[in-house]
């Protein structure tokens, strides 16, 4: 039995004519992966890098340094919570304890117990015009409030699976994962 | 689409923006849009194109100022490999959303510069590197390309020159560090994003996959369809003598109308800040503000009448009256840089050195790791800032500071974000020495206090 199933390590394989290296396809890869499983096991990987005949190591270098790759599982709803300091200066550090309290989670990066949420406060998202804001289920939220911030939880809360579908990338490209983790240390 | 906040109808880059459905290749092409990029393709030579473009006083709108025209003319007349734009849509400087509000408004504007841009530099194919948290610009860009497709702007003949063109996303996956032009093309080319050690060769000849690369800024290239439109001698009209054109700004923080402008170049931030974005909240003052981005080194509030001009604003002359830092850049002193247009705003109720904390933060967090000074000195910072704002600091972790301000400039470090980071902390240090005495001598907080009053 993979990890992964036969048609994503199909696409998988389809990847790396598309570009001028065969590296080049290694984070559309790891994409399909992690929008299969949600996070990318080290069997994932190690497949991944199997289908693209690649050193396993190399794959799971590129797939630790990035912030939107996830090595631990994650809830099914991110919030992706800028901090940064255009949000900062407009109450983000509130909103990000207000978020963690109304998700039911006690520290960032963790799975509530339903399995719905992860918060995680990131870095600018470019939308510092609407700060505070934050980055969830493939969209961005702006000029955030806690009443705001109740209400996309309590939305999610009541239909569970109504997480916005990721859009099809085109050619090459892969989609950007369902889910992603985001504070994480870039081992040098 | 939420409510569109910043310049409709500017002068260059937004004089369509506000129009419904601007995104569509329809609606661009009927305001006027393409025409430029067919008059690239069908009727000028590569040299007429670079030569315009240099003749603009265009510069690059990344952050590092370099001529766009000069850039362009760097690449090889001829090559046995293709050769490649690479478009730098990674925007994650804190404080800079312009690339996101051009692209997600007019992403035709962008593409069609990449076609003109791609042609310029003798490349068949174009690669638009864009972050992984920006989902509707790349879907308005997927689609926008899809639609280029169908008119066959893009594909063997457009415009039925005898010049095939390809454009294609690739969409980054986290790391500010992304956005440096080398660790770009690592990332490119599927690997860990570190930076470059660049000595000749240089991107020219030997950028991604080996091959003569041109990297430009998502606005530099959107600005390229209105310059071969209207001539460079008209879009030298704007701008000063040596710094042409306009540009955007993102302006953030305690302003009334937060928002993305375009402003002619040489006007001054009391233009921008006050003017079109209304200034300071009710009843505050404006204490400090960034002119471009986290990494261009703060200035104090009272200094509003400093020029966005690109050379002036680093004349250690516009710090009237106020001590000027210990800053390097390339071994000469400078006050402060226009950066990525970045605006952010910080009134008196904000502890300013609870900002160069946060920002230290992420300075140390994004720090690929490559260099000792970077990697190490931005936690070392963290740390002194953590203790100076925790009550327990003294004169020893101002001291840290200095020491680790001083370590992190001067080409110490192999990229611009150690740099940065030394600038935060020694433009923070100098111009808000008194707060940093209040927190780390008598455990008190001017700005709490003054937030707590009102
Ligand atoms: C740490 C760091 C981050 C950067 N981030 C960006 C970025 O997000 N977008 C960008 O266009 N340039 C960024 N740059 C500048 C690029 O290295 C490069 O100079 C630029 O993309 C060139 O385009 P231009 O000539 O059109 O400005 C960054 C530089 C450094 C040192
Ligand atoms: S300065 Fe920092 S981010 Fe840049 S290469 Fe060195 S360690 Fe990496
Ligand atoms: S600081 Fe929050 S979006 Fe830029």
């Amino acid at each position: 039995m993979s990890a992964l199933s036969t048609h994503v390590l199909e696409e998988i394989r389809a990847l790396p004519p598309q570009f001028p290296d065969i590296r080049t396809a290694v984070m559309p890869a790891l994409d399909l992966a992690q929008e299969e499983l949600g996070y990318l096991t080290p069997e994932a990987m190690s497949e991944v890098a199997h289908a693209l005949d690649l050193d396993p190591g190399y794959v799971e270098g590129v797939a630790t340094f990035y912030t939107l790759f996830h090595t631990e599982p994650v809830g099914k709803h991110v919030l992706y919570m800028c901090t940064n300091i255009s949000c900062k200066l407009r109450g983000a550090d509130e909103l990000l304890e207000h978020a963690m309290q109304q998700a039911g989670l006690k520290e960032q990066g963790t799975v509530s117990a339903d399995g719905l949420f992860t918060v995680e406060a990131v870095e600018c998202l470019g939308a510092c015009e609407y700060a505070p804001m934050m980055r969830l289920d493939h969209a961005y939220h702006y000029d955030l409030t806690t009443e705001r911030i109740d209400a996309l939880i309590a939305e999610r809360r009541s239909s569970p699976r109504s997480g916005e579908v990721a859009p099809k990338a085109p050619e090459g490209s892969a989609p950007t994962p369902r889910k992603r983790a985001t504070k994480k240390k870039a081992d040098a | 689409m939420p409510e569109l906040r910043g310049t409709t109808k500017g002068p260059v880059l937004t004089r369509w923006f506000g129009t419904e459905n601007l995104h569509t290749l329809d609606v661009y092409e009927g305001l006027g849009g393409y025409a430029a990029m067919r008059k690239a393709l069908t009727t000028m030579t590569h040299e007429q194109l670079i030569d315009e473009v240099k003749a603009s006083g265009l510069r690059g709108r990344g952050g590092a100022d370099f001529s766009t025209g000069i850039k362009w003319s760097l690449m090889p007349k001829e090559s046995a490999v293709p050769m490649h734009l690479v478009v730098n849509a990674d925007e994650s400087e804190p404080g800079s959303a312009k690339d996101r509000y051009l692209m997600e408004n007019s992403p035709h504007m962008l593409l069609e510069g990449i076609g003109i841009a791609a042609f310029a530099i003798r490349s068949h194919q174009a690669w638009i590197y864009i972050r992984g948290e920006y989902d509707v610009p790349f879907r308005r860009l997927t689609d926008a390309i899809g639609e280029m497709r169908g008119k066959g702007y893009l594909g063997d003949k457009p415009f039925g020159a005898d010049w095939p063109l390809d454009i294609r996303i690739f969409r980054g996956h986290g790391a500010y560090i992304c956005g440096e032009e080398g660790a770009l093309l690592e990332s490119l080319e599927g690997k860990r994003a570190q930076p470059r050690a660049w000595k000749p060769p240089y991107p020219a000849q030997k950028g991604v996959w080996g091959r003569p690369t041109t990297v430009n800024n998502v606005e530099t290239i959107s600005t390229v369809p209105w310059i071969i439109e209207n001539g460079a001698a008209a879009y030298a009209k704007f701008g000063t003598e040596k710094a042409k054109g306009t540009r955007m700004f993102t302006v953030s923080g305690h302003v009334q109308r937060p928002g993305n402008y375009e402003m002619e170049i040489g006007k001054t931030y009391r233009d921008l800040i006050e003017g079109l974005a209304g200034g300071a909240l009710p009843g505050r003052k404006i204490k400090a503000w960034w002119p471009g981005g986290s990494s261009a080194p703060v200035m104090p509030g009272d200094l509003l009448d400093t020029t966005t001009d690109l050379d002036g604003i680093k004349d250690v002359a516009n710090l009237k009256g106020h001590p000027i830092p210990p800053l390097n850049i390339g071994g000469r002193t400078f006050a402060t840089m226009g950066g990525s247009g970045g605006v952010i705003v910080m009134d008196d109720r904000f502890c300013a050195v609870k900002a160069a904390h946060r920002l230290l933060q992420f300075y140390a967090h994004e720090s690929c790791g490559k260099c000792t000074p970077c990697r190490v000195g931005g936690n070392w910072a963290v740390r002194a800032y953590e203790h100076i704002l925790s009550g327990e600091g003294g004169q020893e972790d101002i001291n840290i500071l200095d020491r680790v301000q001083a370590g992190l400039q001067g080409g110490r470090c192999l990229c611009g974000l150690g740099d940065a980071a030394g600038w935060v902390i020694a433009s923070s240090l100098t111009h808000f020495h008194k707060e940093y005495e209040e927190h780390a001598l008598h455990n008190f907080c001017s700005a709490e206090k003054a937030a707590a009053v009102a």
